[in-house]
């Protein structure tokens, strides 16, 4: 296995440390403070927007690619590191704060399910915005709902045909960015009964007539982004904004392209964590030594277990992100690195505030933050017994439901 | 083997702050983090509940229901809101460096006056000698000096500094400085400055002294059974009516186990407090005994309430649902009487000091 960082992503790892410390650090402290999502106009975002982040890998209709072919090789060898290196930089992003990273311009978690299953006409309605963006701009992913969570195949919302329109019904919680977003990739049924089979994504616009209702939550922590909750009530939708057009659910189960969102990003949110709790552990070792623990054998004896499990986590984490840029099976192995992140930052940071004794209960140290901040990395994108689960159908052939 | 069934008189006075409880401060709780305070009706309300001698001895107009007593009751407390329960028992583990240190007289001077009224507060710290760290108390020419980082109250009008030796009575010389909080903010929370504060009076007797850090650890861990006990049922209930791939999330035995070992969990944390309540009151030795069920609430604690969240899933993250307060409680909680690693150092020094040469595990255990 070749974990090496090569230069471009180890510079662009370098930017974000700049960006992390000047910016996302002080950003979500302040949004931990204020109680409240950095607010969508806020110049963090310009100024995301114009170094260049939040683009899509959509590159634009066929045939207007304009890269130089001398570079193809060049491109393939990146290409090739691809998953690694995106596991670094969210990892790095995560490590200055989660919230904040969330919180960024960009399509959003639909993006993959609108790359594998959107028309061509969809990926440049919606994604061609992302490809340079002229300003702060969000998208947002919908599965969610208050009575179906894990068992997406359980889903109330309901998609009712009427002439050349849709028409959705029902409720949507947690929905990342969602109430600034110019679109959010809505799933809902046909049939409730016919499970995975009659689920139908669309993409719904800032605006239309029925989505409605947004309410944004108050969270434990990760203040800094919105999760929202909205209603979609009798929302009247277009025939041309079902994801993939009727044809695509016609040859096969509309389940499958949300799935295949999220077994790219789970270790993606796996090397979150781990950035959450090697945050932990360096402002626990910098506390440790300021207060001269570190020769307390109590102490150093739990800093080496953090860091650990920390280390076993960040290999996990780049183990599935390698099987997946050498194109080889990793649900296993991206389950395992999600299973067990969580968890290891969740020690990180508890530990973290046992070390800071009273300090902690303060209420204004970065640990005590991040000790709020971990537990829904154990729950997001699969929760850490639903990724048991997956592990276990693959490797004891775990009956499904 | 300490007496299981509490008996008549505390299952009467427990059913009481059973409701009180439930009906009060698991119904304000918000709002009582919100204000970082407890409104005054609720506080006359737990007054009218005449607990606050409930551990004095009958000579001093007590009703000498002693450690058992008080742990049971606070572990209802601890179930309902563990830093209202900060906030209205004002006076709290003071009440034992006090007691153990001071004896009769400081009681009667300090307490007694006190008690009558529901707003008196006194702020016990643990000031652990170690001058290494940043934050350490200074203690010279019988004066005080140095920053306490958080207490889990607004402002008290009396300190007690408990230390290794004994303790020293705090009357004036140190300001309240109000701070966030993490968790208990029921309570209020502040940073403690000590300017040069005069030592009225200094008790100097180690034994005493680790006594009364023991009743102190043992009040903690009866408030952190009553966190684990409420976060353990409310997600047990919760767990049976959700329902995830055809059935009650509770029926997957990821989950079942789950939470059959948070049952556990909190069992065993509740009799370890309660053995260790039992041996003070039966003026055995229980030093060793209460740092242990101080070691095993917390941890206990740390096990039940994040799992407890885990298994209400996304909503366990929102502030709607207490879930989320339960952690946090639990993980402030366990940093006070001097924390997990004191009470190990304390609970493992039973082990040195085991004698014999036969079953020195049973030994051991019994401690
Ligand atoms: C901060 C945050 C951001 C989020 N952002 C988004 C977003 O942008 N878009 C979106 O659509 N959703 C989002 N979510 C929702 C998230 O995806 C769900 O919370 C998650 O999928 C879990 O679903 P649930 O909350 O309904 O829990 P449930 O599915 O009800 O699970 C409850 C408990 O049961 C357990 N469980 C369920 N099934 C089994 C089983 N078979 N075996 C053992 N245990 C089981 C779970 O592990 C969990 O502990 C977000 C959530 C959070 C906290």
């Amino acid at each position: 296995m070749d974990f090496a960082i090569d230069s471009a992503t180890q510079q662009r790892i370098e930017k974000l440390q700049e960006l992390g410390r000047e910016h996302m650090r002080p950003l979500g402290i302040e949004a931990d403070k204020l109680g409240r999502p950095t607010p969508p106009d806020h110049p963090y975002f310009e100024k995301l927007v114009a170094m260049g982040y939040g683009r899509t890998r959509y590159k634009g209709r066929k045939g207007q690619d304009d890269t130089p072919v001398k570079s193809a090789d060049k491109n393939k060898a990146k290409k090739r590191a691809r998953s690694r290196a995106s596991l670094l930089l969210s990892e790095e992003m995560s490590y200055w704060d989660r919230g904040v990273a969330v919180s960024a311009p960009g399509p959003g978690l639909g993006e993959g399910a609108i790359m594998s299953m959107g028309t061509e006409d969809q990926k440049e309605r919606y994604l061609s915005p992302f490809i340079k963006l002229d300003k702060p701009r969000w998208g947002a992913f919908a599965m969610t709902e208050p009575a179906a969570g894990s068992d997406v195949a359980g889903i109330q919302t309901r998609a009712i045909k009427d002439g050349d329109n849709w028409v959705l019904i029902g409720n949507k919680s947690f929905s990342g960015n969602s109430s600034r977003s110019d679109f959010i990739l809505v799933w809902a049924t046909v049939d409730p009964s016919l499970g995975r089979g009659g689920h139908r994504a669309f993409l719904v616009e800032r605006g239309m007539p029925g989505l409605q209702d947004f309410h944004i939550e108050k969270k434990m922590g990760l203040k800094a982004y919105e999760s929202t909750s909205f209603r979609l009530e009798e929302c009247r939708v277009p025939g041309e904004n079902l994801l993939g057009g009727e044809a695509y659910y016609e040859s096969r189960a509309g389940f499958k392209g949300a799935m295949a969102t999220f077994n790219a990003t789970r270790p993606l949110i796996a090397a979150m964590a781990v950035g959450i709790g090697r945050s932990a552990l360096d402002e626990s070792l910098a506390f440790a030594r300021e207060n001269q623990m570190l020769d307390d054998s109590r102490v150093r004896d739990r800093l080496e277990r953090v860091t650990r499990k920390l280390r076993v986590a960040r290999l996990l984490c780049l183990k599935a992100a390698w099987l997946a840029d050498n194109q080889r099976p990793n649900i296993v192995e991206a389950s395992m690195s999600k299973a067990v992140a969580p968890t290891a930052a969740f020690e990180a940071t508890s530990f973290g505030m046992e070390l800071l004794g009273m300090v902690g209960g303060r209420g204004d140290h970065l640990i005590e933050k991040l000790f709020r901040d971990v537990k829904a990395m154990d729950i997001v994108e699969g929760t850490g017994q639903i990724q048991r689960v997956v592990m276990a159908r693959q490797l004891v052939g775990l009956p499904h439901g | 083997m300490f007496e299981l069934d509490p008996g008549e008189d505390l299952t009467l006075i427990v059913d009481v702050v059973q409701r009180f409880s439930t009906d009060i401060l698991s119904q304000q709780y918000r709002d009582f983090e919100a204000n970082e305070a407890i409104p005054e009706a609720v506080l006359n309300s737990y007054s009218a509940l005449g607990l606050s001698a409930m551990e004095l001895p009958e000579s001093l107009g007590g009703a000498g229901l002693g450690s058992r007593a008080k742990c049971t009751i606070l572990e209802e407390l601890g179930y309902g809101d563990p830093g209202a329960t900060l906030a209205l028992d004002g006076i709290g583990p003071a009440l034992y460096a006090l007691a153990e240190l001071g004896g009769d007289s400081a009681v009667e001077r300090i307490i007694l006056p006190r008690l009558s009224d529901p707003s008196a507060r006194i702020a016990l710290i643990w000031d652990d000698g170690d001058a290494r760290k940043k934050d350490s108390l200074c203690r010279a020419d019988n004066r005080y000096s140095g920053t306490v980082p958080w207490l889990p109250c607004a402002d008290a009008d009396l300190l007690v500094i408990l230390d290794k030796q004994g303790a020293s009575l705090i009357e004036s010389g140190f300001t309240f400085s109000p701070l966030r909080g993490s968790g208990l903010r029921a309570a209020g929370a502040a940073e403690l400055v000590l300017d040069q504060a005069a030592i009225i009076e200094r008790w100097d007797e180690p034994a005493g002294a680790a006594r009364a850090l023991a009743k102190w650890q043992l009040y903690i861990a009866a408030l952190l059974v009553g966190v684990s006990r409420v976060a353990a049922e409310t997600s047990r209930e919760y767990a049976m009516e959700r329902v995830a791939f055809g059935k009650p999330i509770a029926h997957h035995q990821a989950l079942a186990f789950l939470i059959t070992d948070m049952h556990t969990a909190v069992d065993s944390s509740r009799l370890l407090v309660q053995d260790a309540a039992c041996r003070a009151d039966a003026g055995q030795p229980f030093v060793e005994a209460a740092a242990t069920a101080f070691v095993e609430a917390s941890e206990n604690a740390l096990f039940v309430t994040p799992n407890a969240l885990q298994i209400f899933g996304g909503q366990g993250f929102m502030q709607d649902l207490p879930l989320e307060k339960y952690m946090r409680e639990a993980r402030t909680l366990s940093l006070l009487a001097g924390g997990i690693d004191r009470a190990k150092e304390i609970a493992g020094q039973a082990l040195c000091r085991i004698e014999g040469t036969v079953e020195l595990s049973a030994l051991a255990l019994s401690r």
